[in-house]
């Protein structure tokens, strides 16, 4: 076993140069990367007027995408660090660990690059971590985040050295964190204590049960694309059976878990309507019905669920991508619902103004801001796997 | 998969848990000690005791104008330090009758760019024909006494102050608008940068309905204002622009011993403005005589503005 893992964390730090599907990838980056760029000069030479978001649904597509990349960071972590620690087969090499650990930070940078673009007033980022106020979760949040990065980039650096005595306990409080901070995601939302939608602890169950199937979903991705099938090496063959076993049944759990939850949530709505139903009609039968039975529904829970029972390798990559598109509908079915019905009659009918109403479109500067997150992720990712692989050269 | 014993040794297991209890430890004394009442923000006592020269040579007299009265009532709280008024507005929407007088004058008053608000008017139809009426409620900022969106407010950039007045202060705000989340009744707008001047060049048809000219919007838009008795320049887009705004019952203008700006436009004489803790003062003898309301009473914000309905 120790030598299938150390041949297949040697496959893995070498294979992304050879996946068939690099051009491709290079090609989608460049056009993401371009786009997101003109989105970027769009945002910073025109500050917030190119959005689609306003005073009374405050809240847009980068807040959507900041919760997803928090997700798909909490998730990789915890998968990587607990499938190292108990040596799981396809997770028990220092490269397979510093793979879920890269992902993780590819994840969580990004979102953070949303967040400060959302800003009203982006050069205050750093008064979040200067002058935290622990009654709001946005704070604790920002410190709990920056937290697990240090301990994220301290068990990558660690996860070079042959014994590390602190490698294991950085990765317990790091999955620690990561199981909290995805959590408080939904606490975010919950701790608006004014919001029917919001108001409900079910919220953080909702977020903890999607970062591990998104996790997954990121890691089989990853795994997929980025490195080839070698059917010829034995060894990790069966690895990377295990690995994936293990990640289609994670994601799988993370999906039936979160429709669960969901359903009990909106059901109730339908068995005794109370204050929020409005909302919830908004999201299932209103504005945002496609958003949430197509994309979150149909193309993001039940076509992934299908491929990922199926003996199909590129099906998982494919339903891979579909979790994350899915759970990005999913983010958005539960930050514009839970704004768009006002609790004050005609308010917005009051003073009318296209940043005073209670409906919300992103804009084409949001999405090509979507994209830059996207490509700055992509390029953490592969910067971060090279890094991994010379790095490992070098201690080698 | 290795054994339970195989997974770590005893120092690491140790190691392991030190860290996460030293951070559960660090999370809940730093959550405790926000949570914990603390020294107010503003200063306090005597050194803000205002004896202001306002309408001492006009003698009062029993039957004078609500405006006079509430006038005397706000030189009067001005006397007693911060921490001693509690200052309310009442609402008499029987009187209203949906003119804006008060949220223009509250524009123009603050400068408000586009899409800044802090008094809107409200109109609904009630009943139906032949029994039908129009009730308009203005909404300013409740300024609750349990505030729903100064606890989400990560960077310390808005707060009650003793006085009862939850203000913002825009050079600290981030610009996250948790808080426009956290508020049920909507008082809080972003100031996203916009200027009536780039503004007023489209949307509208020409002839009688042509946009007012640009440039005479830039010149007023561009002063500067007067919130929180400070000069805010719009000139260089710095603060407020980026930041949540709101109602802050004028607070500039009651420093200087002047009633807000909505209560003095207000044509019907249907806003009051008073200290609630001076038992003789108008908008105590209108909160007792009255049937007074509040907005969505159930979140438990316990707004300090009433409604006489």
């Amino acid at each position: 076993m120790a030598n299938s893992s150390v041949q297949s964390a040697h496959n893995l730090e070498h294979g992304a140069s050879a996946s068939p599907w690099t051009k491709i990838i290079w090609v989608l980056w460049i056009v993401l990367l371009a786009g997101g760029l003109f989105g970027v000069a769009q945002r910073l030479t025109h500050g917030h007027l190119p959005t689609g978001y306003g005073s009374y649904v405050p809240w847009g597509l980068w807040i959507g995408l900041y919760f997803l990349g928090v997700g798909i960071s909490g998730g990789a972590f915890i998968i990587g660090a607990i499938g190292y620690m108990l040596g799981v087969p396809g997770f028990s090499s220092p490269g397979e660990l510093r793979m879920a650990i890269v992902l993780s930070l590819s994840a969580i940078l990004p979102a953070f690059l949303g967040v400060a673009l959302d800003l009203g007033n982006t050069e205050r980022l750093l008064y979040v971590l200067i002058y935290s106020k622990f009654t709001s979760m946005m704070a604790f949040n920002a410190w709990m985040y920056n937290i697990f990065i240090v301990t994220a980039v301290l068990a990558w650096l660690l996860s070079f050295r042959v014994r590390s005595v602190w490698l294991k306990p950085l990765l317990v409080f790091g999955a620690f964190l990561s199981i909290l901070f995805p959590s408080q995601s939904g606490v975010f939302f919950e701790a608006v204590r004014t919001n029917q939608f919001w108001h409900s602890p079910i919220l953080s169950v909702l977020f903890l049960a999607s970062a591990i199937a998104l996790g997954s979903a990121a890691l089989i991705l990853v795994r997929g694309v980025l490195l080839p099938e070698a059917t010829a090496d034995k060894a990790r063959s069966e690895d990377d059976q295990s690995a994936f076993h293990w990640l289609r049944v994670l994601a799988i759990a993370g999906i039936v878990v979160y429709l669960g939850f969901e359903f009990a949530e909106f059901s109730i709505v339908f068995w005794n309507p109370g204050a929020h139903s409005p909302n919830v009609v908004f999201l299932l039968a209103g504005d945002y019905w496609s958003v949430f039975w197509i994309l979150h529904i149909l193309l993001g829970s039940l076509i992934p669920l299908v491929l990922l029972s199926a003996a199909w390798r590129t099906g998982w990559s494919l339903s891979a991508l579909l979790v994350l598109l899915g759970f990005a509908a999913a983010r958005m079915s539960i930050l514009v619902p839970g704004q768009v019905a006002g609790q004050i009659p005609g308010l917005a009918e009051a003073f009318q103004d296209v940043r005073l109403t209670y409906s919300y479109h992103p804009s084409s500067t949001e999405y090509l801001i979507g994209c830059f997150m996207v490509a700055v992720g992509m390029a953490i990712l592969y910067v971060g796997m090279r890094l991994s692989r010379v790095s490992a050269s070098n201690a080698a | 998969m290795k054994k339970l014993t195989e997974i770590m040794d005893r120092r690491e297991f140790l190691l392991s848990g030190g860290l996460v209890g030293a951070g559960t430890a660090v999370a809940v004394g730093v959550i405790v000690k926000d949570r914990l009442p603390s020294a107010p923000q503003d200063p306090t006592g005597q050194a803000t005791v205002r004896n202001l020269n306002v309408l001492k040579n006009i003698k009062a007299s029993e039957n004078e104008d609500n405006l006079l009265r509430m006038q005397r009532d706000l030189v009067k709280a001005m006397t007693k330090p911060v921490e001693k008024r509690h200052w309310i507005m009442v609402i008499d929407v029987r009187k209203c009758i949906g003119c804006y007088a008060c949220t223009i004058g509250c524009v123009a008053e603050n400068k408000l760019p586009p899409g800044v608000v802090y008094r809107p008017v409200t109109t609904r139809e009630v009943g139906g024909y032949p029994n039908l009426r129009i009730q308009f409620t203005p909404r300013p900022c409740m300024h609750c006494d349990n505030p729903s969106c100064v606890p989400v407010c990560p960077v310390k950039a808005t707060w009650k102050r003793p006085d009862g007045i939850v203000v913002i202060d825009y050079d600290r705000c981030i610009g996250c608008r948790y808080c426009l989340n956290a508020c049920p009744y909507g008082a809080r707008t972003s100031d996203f940068g916009r200027r009536y001047s780039s503004e007023a060049a489209v949307g509208a048809p020409s002839g009688k309905d042509r946009p007012v000219d640009g440039s005479s919007a830039l010149q007023w838009e561009l002063k500067p204002n007067n919130e929180y008795a400070k000069n805010w320049d719009r000139k260089k887009e710095e603060s407020p622009v980026g930041s949540a705004r709101k109602c802050h019952f004028c607070l500039h203008r009651i420093e200087v011993g002047q009633l807000p700006m909505c209560v003095s436009t207000c044509i019907g004489r249907a806003t009051y403005f008073g200290d609630s803790q001076d038992p003789e003062s108008l908008v105590v003898e209108l909160t007792s005589k009255h049937n007074v309301q509040t907005l969505i009473p159930h979140w438990g914000n316990k707004p300090q503005c009433f409604y006489i309905v």
